[in-house]
C-alpha cells in the first residue's frame, strides 16, 4: 500500500510539472507572448515597458525558473486587461464551478448509477425499457439544447426557477441537471455492464449456492466488484464536467471559470487562460489520484501490490 | 428409491426448446457416494445445477422432479430455496478460485454460510468458521481467515469452498468436478479431503467427473451420462468388471491413457458428442459406436434392468463384452 501510495504520489506530481512546462512553452512558442499580452495598438514604448515589468527579457532558463517559484506560490501574473492578480480572478470564480460540477456529479451518480443497477438486476422487466429511454434520451441530447428546453419549460413558462445567474441555491437546479444528464447516461450504462458482467461470474452463483438471497449476493458481493469501472469512468467523467461546464455556464449565465475562460479568451487575457489551464490540469490530477486512492480501498489486490 | 437423500426423476433442461438433458434420473442414498460421469457438455453441471436451481437464466426446468429427503425442490418457490442451499444441500465447483468473491476475505464468506441461515450471530460465526477450517487441517487457521481469494491457492481455495458447503452440515453434497482446475499433487489431497468429511458426516455425495480414475477411487455407484441422457448406471464394482454400453467400455479403455497424460481425460474416443439440436430418433451414440446396427438409428434403446440396479441404454449390452474390458 505505501509504496502504491507514493507511486500515485509521484506520477501526480510529474504529471503537473508536466502541464505546467508544456503550459510555459507553449506560451513562449506562439511568438512574442509581450504582443499577446499587450491591449491592440500598443505603442513601442509600451510594449518594452511590459516586456521588462513582466520578466520576459531574462534568458529563457531564468524565466522558467521564475514561473515555476511563482507557481508554487499560487503567482499566475497580473491579468493584463483587469490588472488584477490572475490567481484572485480565478479563485472567486472557482466556488461557482465546484459547486455546479459537484451538484451535475451528484445528478450524474446519484440518478445513473443506481438506474444503472436496476437495469442490470432486473434485466427484461418491464421498467428497464422506460429506464433505458431516460438514459438514451440523456445522451442524446446536446448539453445547450437540454439548458434552453429546460430554460423555456420551467423559468420562462412555469416560473419555478430564475432563467439564469446566481439567485439562491435553487439557482444551481438547472445548469447542474443540464451538465449531468450525458454524465448520467454514461453512469447508467456503464453500471450495467458493471453489474451485468459481475452477476454473470462463478462467484455470485456459489454465493447463491450457500443460501444467501439474490438481494444479498448484489449488496454484499456484486456492487462492489462492479464499482471498480464505475470508479473509473467517475474520474473521467469529472473532466468531461468541467468541459461541459463552458458550454453551460455560457447558456445559464453562470460565473464560474467555464464562462470565464469564455471571456478571457475573447479579451485576450492569456495569463488569465494560462491560470485556467493549470487549475484544470490540477484538477484532473487530483481527480485521478483520488481514484487511484479508491481503488486500493476497494481492492485488495491493489493494495498488496498485485494486479 | 426409498431413503435416498437426492432423488433425480426424469430430469429434463432445455435450452431454447431443445433438451439438453433429458430424462436423466438418479439417487444418492446417506453416505453414499454417486459419480456422474460422462464427455464435457454432456449436461453433467446443468443437472447439478437444477438441483439447486442454480441454473443459467438460458436454462429452463421443463420436467422431472427432484426431491430431496422426499421434498420436491423443483417446486419451492426462491426463499425456500435459499434456505435450503448451504443447510439442507451444497455444491462445490470446478473453479474454486472464481467462486469465491475477490474482494472479500475467506473468512467472512464462510461465515456468510451460517449467517445466511440466521443460525448464528455474525461474531459466532466467525469463531465457528475458525473451528471448520481447523476440522479440516488447514494450518494458520487465523491468519486464513483474514486473507483474500488471490493470496491462496486454487487447492487451499477448493479448501475453502469445501468448509462454506459443510458447515451448517448439509444431507447432501454435490461436488462439480472439484479437483479439475487444480494441480495434479493437490487433486488426490482434495479427494481424500472429500471422502474423510462424508464419510465422517455420512453426507450422501453426487460426484461430477471425467475421469474414470477418480470414479475408481471415490465412488460407490456410478451413472454414466451420454448426450443429455443416462447411458448405464452401475455399482462402481460391476461397471469396472463389466460394463453393458459400448461408451462405457470405451471410457473404460481410455483409463490408462488418462494415467499418463491425464488431461487428455475422454478425448480418446474418437469423434465429438453431438448437440443437443440435432437429436433425433435412434440411439445417441451410434454415430461413434463400434457396435452399431440398423436398428440403433431408427429406435432408441430403452433403460434396461440387467438385474441388481445395472440399467444400460444400448440394444447389444450383452455384445459389450467384445469390446475387450480392461481386467
Ligand atoms: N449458460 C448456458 N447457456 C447456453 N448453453 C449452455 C449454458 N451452460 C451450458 N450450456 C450448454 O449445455 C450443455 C451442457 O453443459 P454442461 O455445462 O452441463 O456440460 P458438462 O457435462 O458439465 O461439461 P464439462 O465437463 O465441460 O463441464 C453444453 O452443450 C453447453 O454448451
Ligand atoms: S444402441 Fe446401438 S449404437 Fe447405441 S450404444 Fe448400443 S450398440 Fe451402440
Ligand atoms: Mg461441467
Amino acid at each position: 500500500m505505501p509504496r502504491y501510495l507514493a507511486s500515485r504520489l509521484l506520477q501526480a506530481i510529474l504529471t503537473t510539472f508536466g502541464v505546467m512546462t508544456i503550459v510555459f512553452f507553449v506560451m513562449r512558442l506562439s511568438g512574442d507572448p509581450v504582443l499577446l499580452l499587450v491591449p491592440e495598438g500598443a505603442t513601442r514604448e509600451h510594449i518594452d515597458a511590459l516586456r521588462r515589468e513582466l520578466g520576459f527579457d531574462q534568458p529563457i532558463w531564468r524565466q522558467y525558473l521564475t514561473f515555476l517559484a511563482g507557481l508554487l506560490r499560487f503567482e499566475l501574473g497580473v491579468s493584463v486587461v483587469q490588472r488584477v492578480p490572475a490567481w484572485d480572478i480565478l479563485a472567486s470564480r472557482i466556488p461557482y464551478t465546484l459547486a455546479l460540477a459537484g451538484a451535475a456529479l451528484v445528478v450524474a451518480i446519484g440518478l445513473g448509477v443506481p438506474a444503472g443497477v436496476i437495469m442490470a438486476v432486473w434485466r427484461g422487466r418491464w421498467f428497464e425499457r422506460p429506464i433505458a429511454a431516460i438514459v438514451v434520451a440523456g445522451q442524446s441530447m446536446p448539453t445547450f439544447l437540454t439548458g434552453i428546453l429546460m430554460i423555456m419549460l420551467f423559468a420562462v413558462t412555469l416560473r419555478w426557477l430564475p432563467s439564469s445567474g446566481v439567485d439562491g441555491p435553487q439557482s444551481v437546479i438547472m445548469p447542474a441537471i443540464a451538465l449531468g444528464m450525458l454524465s448520467m447516461s454514461t453512469f447508467a450504462r456503464m453500471a450495467r455492464i458493471a453489474v451485468v458482467d459481475e452477476l454473470g461470474k462463478d462467484y455470485v452463483r456459489a454465493g447463491l449456492a450457500r443460501g444467501l438471497s439474490p438481494g444479498k449476493v448484489v449488496t454484499r458481493h456484486v456492487l462492489r466488484n462492479a464499482s471498480i469501472p464505475v470508479v473509473t469512468i467517475a474520474a473521467l467523467e469529472i473532466g468531461n464536467l468541467l468541459a461541459g461546464a463552458i458550454i453551460v455556464e455560457t447558456v445559464f449565465a453562470w460565473p464560474g471559470i467555464g464562462q470565464l475562460a469564455i471571456q478571457a479568451i475573447q479579451s485576450r487575457d492569456f495569463l488569465v487562460v494560462q491560470a485556467i489551464v493549470l487549475f484544470v490540469s490540477l484538477v484532473y490530477v487530483a481527480v485521478n489520484l483520488a481514484a487511484d486512492l479508491l481503488y486500493a480501498g476497494i481492492d485488495p489486490r491493489i493494495r498488496f501490490g498485485r494486479s | 428409491m426409498t431413503g435416498a437423500v437426492l432423488d433425480i426423476e426424469r430430469l429434463r433442461l432445455e435450452i431454447d426448446g431443445a433438451a439438453v438433458v433429458d430424462g436423466l434420473s438418479l439417487s444418492v442414498r446417506q453416505g453414499e457416494i454417486v459419480a456422474l460421469v460422462g464427455e464435457s457438455g454432456c449436461g453433467k453441471s446443468l443437472s447439478a445445477f437444477a438441483v439447486l436451481r442454480l441454473l443459467p437464466d438460458a436454462v429452463t426446468l421443463a420436467g422431472g422432479r427432484i426431491l430431496l429427503e422426499g421434498r420436491d425442490l423443483a417446486s419451492l418457490d426462491l426463499a425456500a430455496m435459499a434456505a435450503v442451499r448451504g443447510r439442507d444441500a451444497s455444491i462445490i465447483f470446478q473453479e474454486p478460485t472464481a467462486s469465491l468473491d475477490p474482494l472479500m476475505p475467506v473468512g467472512e464468506q464462510i461465515a456468510e454460510a451460517l449467517t445466511a441461515h440466521g443460525v448464528v450471530a455474525p461474531r459466532v460465526a466467525m469463531q465457528r468458521a475458525r473451528e471448520m477450517l481447523v476440522s479440516i487441517g488447514i494450518s494458520d487457521p487465523d491468519r486464513r481467515l483474514t486473507q483474500y481469494p488471490f493470496e491462496l491457492s486454487g487447492g487451499m481455495c477448493q479448501r475453502i469452498m469445501i468448509a462454506i458447503a459443510l458447515i451448517c452440515g448439509p444431507r447432501l453434497l454435490i461436488a462439480d468436478e472439484p479437483t479439475t482446475a487444480l494441480d495434479v499433487t493437490i487433486q488426490a489431497q482434495i479427494l481424500h479431503l472429500i471422502r474423510e468429511l462424508v464419510t465422517a458426516r455420512s453426507t450422501a455425495v453426487l460426484l461430477i467427473t471425467h475421469d474414470m480414475g477418480v470414479v475408481a477411487d471415490m465412488a460407490d455407484r456410478v451413472v454414466v451420462m451420454y448426450a443429455g441422457r443416462v447411458a448405464e448406471t452401475a455399482s462402481a464394482e460391476a461397471i469396472f468388471k463389466a460394463p453393458l454400453h459400448p461408451y462405457t467400455a470405451l471410457l473404460l479403455a481410455s483409463i490408462p491413457h488418462a494415467a499418463l497424460a491425464p488431461k487428455s481425460r475422454l478425448a480418446t474416443i474418437e469423434g465429438t458428442v453431438p448437440r443437443p439440436s440435432s437429436h433425433g430418433v435412434g440411439c445417441r451414440f451410434a454415430s461413434r459406436c463400434p457396435l452399431v446396427e440398423d436398428k440403433c438409428r431408427k429406435e432408441t434403446p430403452p433403460l434396461v434392468n440387467h438385474g441388481d440396479g445395472h440399467e444400460a441404454a444400448c440394444w447389444r449390452s450383452h455384445d459389450v463384452g467384445m469390446l475387450g474390458v480392461p481386467a
